[in-house]
């Protein structure tokens, strides 16, 4: 069936399916994934995710420089040109049986976010990562115009303060040739013996040296800049894969170069390969997760829907293979096609969270109102995370801190303060305490990046001072070589460097019980209340309770509570803004904790939402567990309240469901209902994550930490927790009786 | 309208996502009533013994005496005095003591409905359940006039024993009924659930003649109602239906248990109840044989 046209058949992401196979994945009880990929693919997956990659890189954990005469003496970016060029002359080249890309990151210590390179026993440099590369240009330029590019640019500033990272960039394109050399050998080898090789070496004798000219050879380009930055230890992003290989795909199917069959299973082998630094094991937060998202939907820089067959490719592989690496996000819109939200949906509820969603018409909005010039919003990706940034030319990082600490700590005093009621006679003044505590914090956190700034005489600004080399990223980052400034000291477009408020549920909650309790119903002084908190609620039992239970929170679309995150959340960002100097970085606002309640937690005190000390508060910019007591809608309307357009570089949004919820005709329109409503009212980035039986135990044991769970009954569903013990057994019963097999579990932002 | 509770997002009350409406009081008693807060028709207190810290809050709140504490920090609860007023229900900081009812009017129901507007889209909107909804008809038509008003979707979830004179209006704004066809053998109805008679069937037929589509909600009962009998009828009154979309079967479960403990009812949920997988198997089988559509066929 060459160049068979999907368009032709609407459906054709359903009809070529076939029965069983031999390698299963995880999936929840009630569904089944479809089986589409050759076994020789699936085969590869199930191996890949299995570890058996992964644990092949603890091998040859880095390259030794201890030999390298005069090493000591070498300047910054020699030791870094001299450990890339080492790197690709001796990094093991692994060619995978019936691998369809060729290239791998085999060094150990790569996983650990370092250029993996040691003298002495210890590492030398660290890595990058929160960036999506820029991969256009490798398409388009391939590697001989990116030379060009660097050598005109070492011309030009030869002699000057830029010429040692003019200089590393030929290094490292030369690096980059050297290590690409050896997979041709070693794949001339190969194919000598299994002609199965002999496509992938036809591909890398032409790109990435040169633009790519097919589909086929267009992954293996993005695959080798990606596999080629890991392997000198960075952790990029991959951005918009399907507005970047859609035409590819158009034009090949289209002249029947490539059939829509044959283009998922190289589309697979870029997840499957994507999976090899997997390596099993307690990692803490997951194994998985080496910021390697990628973006598919949403409009491209013209404004015209990039949703293409790449798209639903993209989907089928996840759908098929569970595949954790690389997490999607997809780029939803009002108008978005009715088969991508469809897609979408189906994918999401087969549960791991593997795929989340952007509001784009939200998101764009936002951009352009911070002064990203339209084209650029249009093409946003993310950090590799869920951040939003422009992708290939943004210096990102994020600066979290935790908001609750501020409260208590600050504003609160430890919960000790002479004559409270004094110091707050009404909620007007605690509330504006806490906003100005909060502006002088976030005033604090950027202030610190005077440092990377060179300043004249009289104070104007001069560049960035020198941070550690990192030419390789800075390679693939747009405006690094042509300015002769690296990633790190102002080659990028955007410089951002964004704070992120964490524990604001649990903030705005604490408020919230503040203003109830003790200024509208007059429950309890505040000095009485403090006292009550630093002791830790003792002896204050029924108090607690009335404070969780009366009161409703943050996360159940109680107008009045929300109002606060709203105001808190507008106060941050004022505070962000007013750090933005007109040079050097900008300090966008956003959103997240990301595991960081964990860590908080011990450190935190009891909160007046009757939260006792040490007690693992809200996620993100989610509800503190237990508050969520309406349902997902309320979830998302509650966050939906919060001012998004201020939040530039995002607010992440979690929910979670059970896949009893999620089942049949019923479920995957309430799916694509929640993924509407997100849009509509104007959602920034949510994931749905469809969770299973261990969950459930957990919900049994700790039922105030999971009232959004949601179980389907019988011919309806009810909140987990609201089920009596029987109940909660027999569908912790049911759950359990799923697939024992491995993967599926998608490692949240 | 008297209300027990109105629950948003809810996937499996009809299509779409869906904001249920729980009204209070039902004609019928069923013995394995999966609701039982919403069959008497007024205000009862509920008593979840869980919850209690034996604060003793309730003790002083209650004009009645109706509440004490025991001699071990056990509560007591004499519903004989207790008037329905709701004072320990405030007072009760740990939700132990629950009211299960609350009047509200269709206006404040229907802002509760609009609320997940968003989410509804084309098919998603507003379940009304119970409790027997229609028991309150004047109520639940205004409550579905309403709704329709505004663009939202209405189902109503029914035991079908309600006054037929409410159907011609009832064919004016409902565009679903979930139709809870209990037991079509008659005796065996009139013993498990009080029904005097066929008006459910009678109720279903002329919604049908109207044009108003319908599921057939069967509740399987384990050592109840699962027979060849009863499949043969669903089978037999399916066909008789112009506008039945498809059955559905609901296997029992023991949620109204708890719910009966904590309203000082004795608990007739029984575990035994619950059907058997083979049971719903073979009874699935009579009704496929019979060319009766299961909700499990239109799914993908």
């Amino acid at each position: 069936m060459p160049g068979m046209n999907p368009e032709l058949n609407e459906d054709l992401n359903y009809i070529d399916e076939r029965e069983g196979s031999a390698y299963s994945f995880y999936t929840p009880k009630g569904f089944s994934r479809p089986v589409r990929l050759s076994e020789e693919t699936r085969r590869f997956a199930y191996e890949s995710l299995g570890h058996k990659y992964g644990l092949d890189t603890r091998k040859t954990d880095a390259i030794v420089l201890d030999d390298e005469p005069g090493f000591e003496s070498l300047s910054p970016y020699e030791k870094y040109d001299l450990a890339v060029r080492r790197i690709a002359e001796k990094a093991p080249v692994r060619i995978c049986e019936g691998e369809k890309l060729s290239g791998a990151a085999t060094l150990g210590a790569a996983i650990r976010h370092v250029v993996p390179a040691t003298y002495k026993g210890q590492t030398i440099l660290p890595s990058l990562s929160h960036l999506t590369a820029d991969f256009d240009r490798i398409l388009t330029m391939g590697l001989g115009g990116l030379r060009a590019e660097a050598e005109e640019s070492l011309e030009r500033y030869k002699g000057t303060e830029k010429e040692p990272f003019a200089r590393s960039a030929v290094n490292t394109l030369d690096s980059f040739e050297i290590w690409l050399e050896r997979y041709v050998n070693a794949l001339e080898e190969a194919s000598a013996k299994d002609q199965c090789f002999a496509a992938n070496l036809n591909n890398l004798r032409h790109v990435p040296y040169r633009p790519a000219r097919s589909f086929y050879e267009a992954v293996q380009s993005i695959w080798a800049e990606f596999a080629f930055l890991r392997l000198c230890g960075n952790w990029p992003g991959i951005g918009r894969i399907d507005r970047m290989l859609g035409k590819y795909l158009e034009a090949d199917l289209s002249t029947g170069a490539v059939t829509y069959g044959e283009a998922r299973e190289i589309l697979a082998h870029f997840f499957i390969k994507g999976c090899e630094w997997i390596c099993g094991g307690d990692y803490g937060s997951g194994d998985a997760q080496h910021y390697q998202n990628l973006v598919i939907g949403g409009i491209d820089a013209e404004g015209r829907e990039v949703t293409n067959d790449v798209t639903y490719l993209v989907l089928d592989v996840i759908e098929e293979l569970g595949i954790s690496d690389f997490p999607t996000t997809v780029r939803l819109s009002a108008n978005s096609p009715e088969k991508l939200l469809k897609r979408t949906a189906e994918v999401t509820r087969l549960g791991g969270g593997t795929v989340a969603v952007y509001n784009e018409d939200l998101i764009i909005e936002t951009l352009t109102g911070y002064g990203y010039p339209l084209k650029d919003a249009r093409e946003f990706a993310n950090d590799g995370c869920w951040e939003v940034q422009v992708p290939g030319t943004t210096d990102f990082s994020y600066l979290p801190f935790d908001s609750l600490a501020i409260l208590q700590q600050t504003t609160l005093n430890n919960y000790d303060i002479e004559g409270a009621g004094t110091r707050f006679p009404d909620f007007e003044s605690l509330i504006s305490a806490y906003e100005s505590d909060l502006a002088a914090y976030v005033e604090l956190l950027c202030g610190g990046f005077n440092a990377a700034y060179r300043f004249g005489t009289d104070g104007e600004f001069l560049g960035w001072n020198p941070v550690f080399p990192c030419t390789a990223v800075s390679l693939f980052e747009r405006g690094c070589v042509e300015r002769g400034l690296s990633y790190l000291e102002g080659g990028p477009e955007y410089r951002i460097r964004s704070p992120h408020i964490g524990g604001l549920a649990d903030t705005v909650n604490s408020l919230y019980a503040l203003k109830k309790a003790v200024y509208d119903d007059k429950l309890v002084r505040l000095d009485e209340f403090l006292a009550i908190l630093r002791s830790n609620w003792e002896d204050s039992e029924p108090l607690r309770r009335y404070m969780l239970n009366k009161y409703t929170y943050y996360g159940a679309d109680n107008d009045e509570v929300d109002a606060i995150a709203a105001r808190i959340l507008t106060s941050f960002a004022d505070a962000c803004d007013a750090q933005n100097k007109g040079y050097g970085y900008r300090f966008p606002a956003g959103v997240s904790t990301f595991g960081r309640q964990l860590e908080w937690a011990p450190h935190r005190l009891a909160a007046p939402h009757g939260r006792k000390k040490g007690e693992v508060l809200a996620a993100n910019c989610s509800p503190t567990p237990g508050t969520d007591t309406q349902g997902a809608t309320a979830i998302v309307r509650s966050y939906c309240k919060c001012p998004l357009k201020r939040t530039v570089t995002g607010a992440a949004l979690d929910i979670r469901l059970m896949p009893s919820c999620v089942s049949g005709e019923d479920g995957l329109n309430a799916l694509i209902g929640l993924m509407r409503g997100f849009v509509s009212l104007g959602g920034f980035f949510m994931q749905i994550d469809v969770v299973d039986a261990a969950i459930l135990h957990d919900a049994q044991e700790h039922p105030e930490e999971h009232q959004t769970l949601s179980v389907r009954v019988s011919g309806w569903n009810a909140r987990f927790v609201t089920l009596n013990k029987e109940w909660q057994d027999m569908v912790i019963g049911q759950a359990e009786g799923g697939d024992k097999t491995f993967g599926g579990c998608g490692q949240c932002g | 309208m008297r209300i027990t509770e109105i629950q948003r997002f809810c996937m499996h009350d009809g299509p779409g996502i869906r904001t249920t409406v729980f009204f209070k009081g039902c004609p019928l008693r069923c013995r394995w009533c999966h609701n039982p807060e919403t069959q008497r028709p007024g205000q009862e207190i509920m008593y979840h013994s869980v919850r209690c810290i034996g604060c003793g809050a309730c003790v002083s709140a209650c004009p009645n005496g109706c509440h004490a504490i025991g001699p071990e920090g056990l509560h007591v609860f004499e519903r004989s005095g207790c008037i329905g007023c709701g004072s320990c229900v405030s007072a009760c900081p740990a939700n132990a003591l629950e009211a299960a009812m609350r009047e509200m009017t269709a206006d404040e129901v229907l802002s509760e409905v609009l609320k997940d507007n968003a989410f509804y889209g084309a098919e998603g909107g507003v379940t009304l359940s119970g409790g027997e909804p229609l028991m309150q008809g004047g109520e639940a038509l205004e409550l579905l006039r309403k709704c329709k008003a505004a663009g939202v979707n209405t189902a109503v979830e029914t035991s079908g024993f309600f006054d037929p004179s409410l159907i011609p209006s009832l064919a004016q704004c409902v565009d679903l009924l979930l139709w809870d066809y209990k037991d079509a053998v008659d005796g065996r109805l009139r013993e498990w659930t009080g029904a005097a008679d066929r008006l459910d069937v009678r109720n279903l037929i002329a919604c049908d003649s109207l044009g108003i589509p319908s599921v057939l909600r069967c509740i399987m009962v384990s050592g109840v109602n699962i027979d060849a009998a009863r499949a043969e009828g669903i089978s037999s009154l399916f066909a008789r239906l112009n506008n039945c979309r498809y059955v559905e079967l609901l296997p029992y479960h023991p949620f109204g248990g708890s719910k009966q403990a904590a309203l000082g009812r004795e608990v007739t949920s029984d575990d035994s109840f619950i059907p058997s997988e083979q049971e719903l198997a073979d009874f699935s089988a009579i009704l496929a044989a019979n060319g009766t559509m299961l909700s499990m066929q239109r799914r993908r």
